[in-house]
């Protein structure tokens, strides 16, 4: 049965620092459409249907390099990679006998690495049974909130100076720095998250489209064996 | 670049990345929390949006590949040193981080 309160919990949750880490990047998101020659409605279906910011930014650049068809689809599978093992890590997570397993698949529309890094930093906290509908309210919050932001970088983006858009694209990359070592709380993830760093600079020079994936296998994999008694004792 | 070609490659970067989210919740209808491949998940899932933030503050794409790599590298640390400093209060994390980024690039 659908929780009202875990919903506005998850909503209220949201509101604040963690939409505008996604919103102001989603705003510049906006203005480079614009400059790219998308028109409005162009702008909403992308963030409506893709929500997932590095791949939208890369189908745009693939498009107007002059990318084929199968380019673009390679590319953004690519790039959005990252959200199959984020999806499979987190189901588990909200998983309750309650729901009906289809309302998963669209519960997962909204994971991205915002809403995957504040669910999991709640969690724990959380009853089973109300962590669907507060990943609702977080994860589909944060969905329209972009969407809201990418229509009014488009909009609006005339009235801020170049210099002012650029400063909300980096708050995007330092948002998930910040996340990401808040929830270092495992010797494993600190050395997963500090090799997948060094390994995606050594890769990039090598295979730049693959170097996230590979360099993110890597490290994850060796964080875990490395520390593998730490895993039989959790 | 016609509106048909737009709407065809919003649609091919819609399914590509659906795709990954639909595979996620199928494969995820088998695992446990306590189980190994769970935590050997969270390790690639933390290991690659790592990754993703490093390919971003040092070989970005789009207008960030504007500024200066020096000024992207510093202000990444004034966040971080920030956050702790504060508390591990984000906003002032974020704060410290686009300032210094900002004043590098374009007052410096």
């Amino acid at each position: 049965m659908f929780s009202l309160i875990s919903f506005r919990q998850g909503v209220s949750h949201a509101f604040g620092v963690p939409a505008l880490g996604l919103g102001s990047s989603m705003f510049a998101f906006g203005a480079y459409l614009k400059s790219s020659g998308f028109d409005l409605f162009q702008s909403f279906a992308s963030s409506f249907f893709t929500f997932a910011l590095p791949g939208q930014f890369v189908m745009a650049e693939t498009m107007l390099a002059g990318g084929t068809f199968l380019n673009i689809f390679l590319a953004v599978f690519l790039t959005n990679a990252r959200l199959f093992p984020m999806t499979v890590n987190l189901i588990p997570i909200i998983r309750h006998s309650s729901h009906s397993k289809w309302k998963y698949y669209f519960l997962a529309h909204f994971i991205a690495v915002t809403s995957w890094f504040n669910m999991f930093a709640v969690h724990k906290q959380l009853q089973q049974q109300d962590k669907f509908d507060y990943f609702l309210g977080l994860g589909g919050f944060l969905w329209f909130n972009a969407v809201i932001c990418t229509m009014l970088g488009f909009s609006i983006s005339h009235l801020v100076s170049h210099e002012f858009l650029i400063g909300l694209v980096f708050i995007n990359p330092i948002y998930f720095l910040i996340m990401t070592v808040s929830n270092l709380n495992e010797k494993k993830l600190t050395t997963s998250v500090i090799l997948g760093a060094v390994f995606s600079v050594v890769l990039y020079q090598y295979t730049p489209e693959w170097s996230v994936l590979i360099a993110g296998i890597a490290s994850g994999t060796l964080g875990f064996f490395i520390f593998k008694k730490e895993n039989n004792d959790s | 670049m016609t509106a048909n070609t737009i709407y065809t490659a919003i649609f091919l970067a819609t399914c590509a990345t659906y795709l990954c989210r639909a595979m996620g919740v199928f494969s995820a209808k088998n695992i446990n929390t306590n189980s190994p491949v769970f935590n050997w998940i969270k390790c690639v899932s933390i290991g690659i949006i790592s990754a993703v933030i490093s390919k971003i503050i040092l070989f970005p794409s789009g207008i960030l590949s504007e500024t200066e790599s020096e000024s992207r590298i510093v202000a990444t640390i004034v966040t971080l040193l920030a956050y702790f400093l504060f508390k591990k209060n984000v906003i002032f994390g974020i704060f410290a981080g686009v300032t210094t980024f900002l004043l590098m690039n374009f007052y410096f």
